[in-house]
């Protein structure tokens, strides 16, 4: 009798460990990965190579990042556009233009528009560091390697997506693909990601691609070359005035 | 038929009160009309001209589907030989190239999205007006460098004033970040919000050297010396023209503007209807009595040999004599009026503010223009009108019997 009880509870209490290792925390996964290139800190050089249609361009770039609500980006090349720079405090951004010496404040009626004439936009600089809180999330489907995590906008949230789809390999804990739907539910971007690397004991992808499915000859890639985490910087770097310093 | 004549004009005379009260209300509303339409037409002359006038141009020549996406490659080279092929045509006394930009202008803490449009200001004044709307300051020149034109809204919204510059940012053709600094030299007021608040002229050259499309233009923009021949002229100029590009007149460019003249010939009928059958009722009505009066003088004159037909003839040409008298007078009086409206006009804008529909602008103002359509359809449907009314006691009189005509009292 006693050892029957005692043998359920055990049963019980490996049933139990056995769930709560199976209660994914989404909503954390969701922030860990939308915070992978950034961390606490960051430091990165990357390469932006931009297509469409008409032109083509390359972009190597400096970037610096405290948390999820502050970071500084400059070109470093092309030389005709080094210099430019974006920074993002919270959910503002300003843009340094050195040809004229000026910032501009990126105004809310542009935030749908172009961010370096890429394919990323100046809302996914500001949304995306809020995914995991204006987003409800569920487990759509899985396999033995990965988790398919579909995200729907809270009632309330002021997004720009209708629903996005994660795509997330289970081992390391990286995305592969995120599909981006507008509010009609049709599909309207792809971003995949490459080349997972260790750096500081996490595992990140150094190859990011943005595909924008109405455009299929077109597409946005960003590569990092470099990227460290723990660097020592301060809210007080991410200024204005630091904005301008060439 | 002489006699005929004679016979009426008494016949009118003797009862000048009453003729002279027909004729009245004949000279009252068609003149009244003719003023009315006069100034409807001098509001609608005023939203197609600030549609068209201010921004468009009468009729645009662009690559082929450029007005739909406007695409800053869809662009055509404006050569000197095309720029004077289509001056040259017939009825066009305006050309003018342009280059589009959509990017953000900014002052200080404030950025705004804008059009940025770059002309040749010397051709650019043969197209559109702005230079008569200019609030502040003076229009580009050939050599203002970076001059630019703003609608007040946006100057408003940016707190610029003139000489004051501003940052443009906007993507450049080869996919870099276009920017520059340009100095307000002029602020224009139309009155349409949308342009007002958005759109902004620089030089030609200059956006072309900021959006690196050197010696491009998204379109060729034609002033014309009578806008309502917009689409033929276009389909003539789509001959003339390399099959890759095309020219659409504004009411392509604007389908509610078409839609509103369509409107305004309607109700143009509409009106005239209403008010002609007030003055017809009238009309009936005086002849109806002249008739019943003179029963036992048409039973004399049929007596004495007057064929029904003629007798007909009398009462109808009596009408026409007054339909005539009270066309000349009220044509008159209408013209008298409407050239005063035209002169002097009513000012509103005490009252009320400009309003924009249908892309077009409507000006606190009454103010009349001249049109044939508004002076020969009120005068000859006066006419159709007095014959038509006097129709029916005329074939009442021919139909009398000459006897019980005579005995009647």
């Amino acid at each position: 009798m006693q050892l029957r009880s005692l043998s359920t509870i055990a049963l019980g209490l490996i049933l139990l460990s056995a769930s709560s290792a199976f209660a994914l925390d989404l909503r954390e996964l969701i922030r860990e990965i939308e915070d992978q290139h950034t961390g606490r800190s960051s430091r990165a050089v990357m390469n932006m190579q931009v297509e469409t249609s008409h032109w083509e361009r390359s972009l190597v770039m400096n970037a610096v990042s405290l948390g999820r609500d502050h970071f500084l980006i400059r070109i470093q090349e092309p030389p005709k556009e080094k210099g430019v720079a974006t920074l993002k405090v919270e959910q503002e951004v300003w843009n340094y233009l050195p040809k004229v010496d000026r910032v501009i404040k990126v105004p809310p009626s542009m935030m749908g528009g172009s961010w370096m004439g890429s394919h990323i936009t100046n809302n996914d600089l500001v949304k995306a560091a809020k995914i995991d809180q204006d987003y409800d999330f569920a487990l759509l489907g899985e396999t033995d390697t990965t988790w398919r995590i579909n995200c729907t906008p809270k009632p309330e949230a002021a997004v720009v997506w209708g629903r996005i789809v994660y795509l997330v390999e289970k081992a390391r804990r990286v995305p592969l693909t995120v599909d981006y739907f507008d509010e009609d539910g049709i599909k309207v971007r792809t971003i995949t990601f490459d080349e997972v690397k260790e750096i500081d004991g996490r595992q990140v992808p150094m190859l990011m691609a943005v595909q924008p499915l109405e455009k299929p000859q077109e597409s946005t890639v960003m590569h990092y070359r470099e990227l460290e985490f723990g660097v020592p910087v301060e809210e007080s770097f991410f200024s204005l005035r630091n904005l301008r310093q060439r | 038929m002489t006699m005929l004549t004679t016979l009426a004009l008494r016949n009118l005379w003797r009862n000048h009160r009453r003729s002279l009260l027909t004729l009245t209300a004949m000279v009252v509303s068609s003149s009244l009309l003719i003023l009315a339409l006069g100034i409807f037409s001098g509001m609608l002359q005023d939203m197609l001209a600030s549609a068209t006038e201010q921004y468009h141009g009468h009729l645009v020549v662009s690559r082929d589907g450029y007005q739909d996406d406007r695409d800053l490659f869809s662009t055509l080279a404006p050569e000197s030989e095309l720029i004077d092929r289509l001056s040259e045509q017939e009825g066009v006394n305006g050309v003018s190239p342009r280059l589009r930009t959509f990017g953000l202008l900014s002052a200080g803490e404030s950025s705004r999205p804008v059009e940025l449009l770059g002309v040749q200001p010397a051709k650019e004044q043969q197209v559109t007006t702005l230079q008569n709307k200019l609030v502040a300051g003076r229009y580009l020149t050939e050599d203002s460098g970076n001059g630019a034109l703003l609608g007040r809204g946006l100057a408003e919204r940016l707190d610029a004033e003139i000489g004051e510059q501003l940052v443009f940012l906007t993507q450049a053709a080869d996919g870099s970040i276009g920017n520059d600094l340009i100095t307000v030299t002029g602020i224009f007021a139309t009155g349409d919000t949308g342009h007002d608040n958005s759109l902004a002229l620089v030089n030609l050259n200059w956006l072309q050297r900021l959006v690196i499309l050197p010696g491009q233009a998204h379109e060729i923009a034609l002033h014309l010396e009578d806008p309502l021949t917009a689409p033929q002229k276009a389909e003539a100029l789509e001959k003339l023209l390399p099959p890759e590009l095309e020219a659409i007149d504004w009411g392509r460019l604007m389908p509610e503007m078409n839609e509103v003249i369509a409107t305004y010939d309607v109700s143009r009928m509409i009106i005239i209807v209403i008010l002609y059958f007030a003055t017809g009722l009238g009309i009936l009505n005086t002849f109806f009595m002249s008739v019943m009066e003179r029963t036992r003088e048409f039973g004399i004159l049929m007596a004495m040999g007057l064929r029904p037909w003629r007798i007909r003839i009398l009462v109808l040409l009596e009408a026409l004599l007054l339909g005539v008298l009270s066309l000349v007078i009220g044509v008159g009086l209408g013209a008298l009026l409407t050239l005063y409206m035209r002169e002097v006009g009513i000012d509103l804008s005490g009252y009320i503010t400009p309003v924009t529909y249908a892309g077009g602008t409507i000006l606190p103002r009454l103010t009349a223009v001249f049109e044939p359509a508004n002076f020969w359809l009120p005068a000859l449907l006066l006419l159709i009108l007095c014959l038509l009314s006097a129709f029916f006691p005329a074939n009442r009189a021919a139909r009398l019997q000459p006897v019980e005509a005579i005995r009647e009292e």
